[in-house]
């Protein structure tokens, strides 16, 4: 039996038919067409699905969406106004820290997340920040760069 | 020659703006009205015949609207590699009479619902009959293992299960090691790892009333997929399209073709409704294809000046239920022994020996790590016993520009000698070499070491499609649109073919679309699985940029009344040297041919096919034949610190000296090069696919240690340039995307030997060997007191 809940996703009320055992990460993709969140492996380990709830980080894919009423979530898709970059996937861009992708909408959201309650996280907070979000591609190198370019960008935006 | 504006620089990724707002569509997001959900059932049993398949229960369940069996299947054979007659094709797309590893495919459903599909699979009854299961090649190569193909292959004797061999020589190796001062003999082996990419296995496939599959799929290229298909659906391959989507990583695990897309196809046919099917990441590591462990038993004779005077190698590998790439690993691994030094005498043979494990695909480096950690690692141990320091050994023994390789193959410009030169010099390698074990920390917990690791990779092979076409054609706006069927899976292949096109035409990189990787609208191309993109389907896409610049200039010179050889082409216009003010742009140029010239609007054609006169590859059974134009070469250096307390190494900084051609987009050479270095390290330190009778123990990111960014290991580059890009002429540039897996997952083995004097003959490199490597080693020291 599915139960009708709101859920406040970038910024949007949506009224939406779930079913008790349905995740945030199904009812995004599939119910709301959010596909930036990705299903890397659907038990909580990659860190593909990353979104913010109120801000915060979570994994989507081992949250079930009724949970998530009263909730505001941020996709991938909330970040980007239009065609304007936020500092934080412009920075992706320019360091090379996107290859193939996949990780980057979960990358992006925790650094997105990270810079807001840590302006210029050190080193050790941007790992702590980013242990839970699986890269093979890049090594991680070029991810770190541009968590710091984007910290640096903020700072000096708001300066 | 004019400056170059736009090969050669680090522009910034086409697809990242895509990538970092999340619109850009994978298999995984593609999503069809009425698209059906489809899941697979897999063999329980390592070896089995199968009896009896009954499917009635299950389509019997509300929602269920497709099952298939072998049954509904034609029975088309295919395989990785296949000849008629030495390699006739050896696997099933869905299981007919037997099963030969766990997790093949039987049986698939196509349902409304994950529910209903997943409910079906369960009512599906497969009656086995459990046959004698062999996992280990060596005892698969007994005369009294269980036969896993009775009828296949030809190549039986004396060993039992071989699925194809690899013998090649040159020179006389008894000789050699006659003329040797010294000879070393020793066996090296390497373990199972998957790739790790992070979008799972997936497909798409919609059948479309009128005999259209439209096909989306995870993989390297989608001119292979849609060949493949179209032989084991015996549809023309004017039948299907295979779309391009984006690729979340593949590692060379994605090229062939796979029963999920085949099941996917079947169903959808069946259903005549859209049926995806997408992997758990379960499935992926316990079913689908890993790399491919090898032992390699390696004996090399040397002159005391420390001269490779002879080298023979024996390989065998591991390389599952069925062909898989197991052979052309096995032909692979001659070629990377005999790449980086000069082998005067050679003796080569390999086995791909069938298991009862699950099928191997290629995987990044496709066995040059196994073999250069083999090589690289005894050539260090050589050098100690003949008190030589690992530099000058490698110096010595390098190939120098222009040195002919046994099969014919050129190294042309080969730039080794100064990587491995710069690499030593960048890292103080000999001023540090030797303090770990010998220098006063020798006796402290903390222990650093630096060792050095070379390689080689070639750059384009027959194989099909073997070559690539790219068509560039003007738009009345002056923008340019390019049709390539390169699929870019995050190597940036959109990147560099449309900065080549930027660079021919003067036209800025933004202005120039990109079409790509879908067979029924771009033309073919070579793929990304064989390390011929930026040298393939660059210089086909610089052909089709040149035709359109002849075309233009020609207009441009009736238009201005000028020698074609007097006119400039610059910022999208053209005019004659010396008068920039009265230029024609490409938007009145594009007019003026369309006017003049029967309505042509500018198009340009490009093709390009590596080592054209040759009609076909190499022989895998032999190792004769031409094989490659362009050899990438490179010296890596690790620096390693080991925790003699608990085992523990860590990558402390890594240096890649490389000579990769011409880099055309520098960026991504990093880029590709920080994810070599990580996913070493993880073959080095952390990974490894754990199976025990035919089963994976440990299917899950948690219990398999891929690196993360706690793991990042400092990532330093050195380029060597040995060739150039100049306009309107072929250029030759080698390779960047996975010859540097290899040289530094060998230094990380040596940088260990240097750190705690410990020699480690079998990745992975465990605390568990440390440790105990430690333990003789006192042990040892102990006695000698």
């Amino acid at each position: 039996m599915k139960t009708l809940i709101s859920l406040s996703v970038n910024g949007e009320l949506h009224e939406l038919a779930v079913a008790p055992q349905a995740t945030l990460l199904e009812v995004l993709r599939e119910q709301l067409d959010l596909t930036g969140a990705k299903e890397g492996c659907g038990t909580g380990e990659c860190g593909t699905c990353t979104v913010l709830a109120d801000g915060q980080p979570i994994l989507s894919c081992l949250t079930l969406a009724i949970d998530c009423e009263g909730t505001e979530i941020t996709t991938i898709e909330g970040l980007a106004q239009g065609d304007n970059l936020t500092p934080v996937q412009q920075a992706f861009l320019e360091k090379g820290a996107v290859q193939c992708g996949f990780c980057t909408p979960g990358m992006v959201l925790a650094v997105t997340a990270l810079l807001r309650e840590s302006p210029n996280p050190s080193d050790q907070e941007i790992k702590k920040a980013l242990e839970g979000n699986l890269c093979r591609c890049t090594g991680y190198n070029k991810i770190v760069e541009a968590v710091n370019e984007a910290a640096e960008r903020s700072s000096s935006t708001n300066a | 020659m004019s400056e170059l504006q736009y090969v050669g620089k680090s522009v910034l990724r086409k697809d990242g703006p895509q990538k970092v707002t999340g619109k850009a569509t994978y298999t995984v997001d593609v999503r069809l009205p009425g698209m059906l959900v489809g899941r697979i059932l897999r063999s329980p049993h390592p070896h089995a015949r199968i009896l009896n398949i009954d499917t009635s229960a299950a389509e019997r369940v509300p929602g269920v609207k497709a099952v298939i069996t072998g049954r509904d299947s034609l029975g088309i054979h295919h395989a990785f590699v296949e000849s008629a007659r030495r390699y006739p094709p050896d696997q099933l797309a869905l299981a007919i009479d037997k099963v030969r590893f766990i997790g093949e495919e039987v049986a698939a459903v196509a349902a409304v619902d994950s529910y209903a599909a997943e409910e079906a699979l369960d009512l599906i009854r497969v009656e086995y009959e459990p046959l004698p299961a062999v996992f280990d090649p060596i005892e698969a190569m007994q005369p009294d293992a269980p036969e896993i193909h009775p009828t296949n292959p030809k190549v039986r004797e004396p060993f039992r299960n071989i699925g194809g061999k690899t013998e090649s020589a040159w020179g006389d190796v008894e000789l050699g090691f006659s003329q040797s001062d010294y000879v070393a003999e020793d066996r090296f082996e390497s373990h199972l790892r998957t790739h790790g990419y992070l979008e799972p296995q997936a497909t798409v496939a919609s059948y479309e009333p009128g005999g259209t599959l439209n096909v989306w799929t995870s993989s390297q290229g989608t001119f292979i997929k849609r060949a493949k298909l179209a032989r084991t659906l015996d549809l023309p391959l004017s039948a299907i399209r295979v779309h391009k989507a984006y690729v979340g990583g593949a590692f060379g695990g994605k090229i062939d073709l796979f029963s999920h897309e085949y099941c996917a196809a079947l169903l959808s046919m069946k259903a005549s409704r859209a049926v995806k099917i997408v992997a758990s990441r379960e499935e992926i590591f316990t079913a689908y294809r890993h790399g491919q462990p090898l032992i390699i038993e390696l004996k090399t004779g040397v002159k005391s000046d420390g001269t490779i005077m002879a080298q023979q190698i024996k390989v065998i590998n591991n390389s599952g239920a069925y062909r898989g790439s197991g052979i052309v690993v096995v032909f692979l691994s001659w070629g990377f022994a005999m790449l980086p030094y000069r082998l005067l005498n050679l003796k080569y043979e390999g086995y791909a020996v069938y298991t009862n494990n699950p099928i191997r695909a290629p995987q990044r480096g496709h066995g040059a790590p196994q073999m250069r950690f083999a090589i690289e690692s005894q050539l260090d141990m050589i050098a100690e016993e003949l008190k030589l320091d690992p530099i000058e050994i490698r110096l010595k023994n390098a190939r120098q520009p222009h040195e002919q390789l046994p099969n014919g193959d050129n190294v042309h410009n080969c730039g080794l000698p100064d990587c491995i030169r710069d690499a030593a010099d960048h890292t103080q390698f000999l001023q540090k070499y030797g303090h770990g074990r010998k220098g006063a920390s020798r006796n402290g917990r903390f222990r650093r070491g630096i060792g050095m690791g070379v390689s080689a990779y070639f750059g384009g092979a027959l194989i099909y499609p073997s070559s690539s076409s790219v068509i560039v054609k003007m738009n009345d706006d002056g923008t340019v649109t390019m049709l390539t069927g390169a699929l870019d899976i995050g190597q940036g292949a959109e990147t560099i073919l449309s900065q080549i096109v930027a660079e021919e035409l003067k036209v800025p990189i933004d202005e120039v679309h990109v079409i790509a990787a879908d067979t029924e609208t771009t033309p073919v191309d070579i793929g990304a699985w064989i390390s011929g993109g930026a040298y393939v389907s660059g210089n086909a896409a610089r052909e089709a940029a040149s035709q359109v610049r002849r075309k233009l200039l020609d207009v441009a010179g009736d238009e201005l009344e000028a020698n074609v050889a007097d006119l400039v082409v610059e910022d999208k216009s053209i005019f004659v040297s010396g008068s920039p003010d009265s230029r024609l742009t490409y938007e009145q140029l594009v007019a003026a041919c369309i006017r003049k010239n029967r309505g042509d609007p500018v198009i340009g054609e490009g093709h390009w096919r590596t080592m054209r006169d040759e009609p076909n590859p190499p022989s895998l059974a032999t190792a004769k034949g031409r094989w490659s134009e362009n050899y990438a070469f490179d010296a890596q250096v690790a620096e390693v610190e080991v925790d003699t307390e608990t085992g523990l190494v860590r990558l402390l900084r890594a240096v890649t000296a490389h000579d990769c051609g011409f880099p055309i987009n520098p960026l991504l050479v990093e880029g590709q090069i920080d994810g070599q270095v990580s996913m070493a390290l993880g073959h080095a330190l952390m990974e490894e696919v754990l199976m025990k009778d035919g089963r994976t123990i440990n299917p899950s990111w948690l219990d398999y240690h891929m690196p993360t960014i706690h793991n990042m290991a400092v990532s330093e580059y050195i380029d060597v340039v040995t060739e150039s890009y100049e306009s309107g002429r072929p250029y030759r540039t080698k390779e960047v995307g996975e010859g540097y897996v290899s040289g530094i997952l060998a230094a990380i083995a040596n940088a260990i030997y240097d750190a705690i004097g410990v020699r480690l003959y079998t990745t992975p490199f465990t605390p568990e060997k440390i440790l105990k490597g430690l333990a003789e080693h006192r042990s040892l020291s102990h006695d000698h007191r």
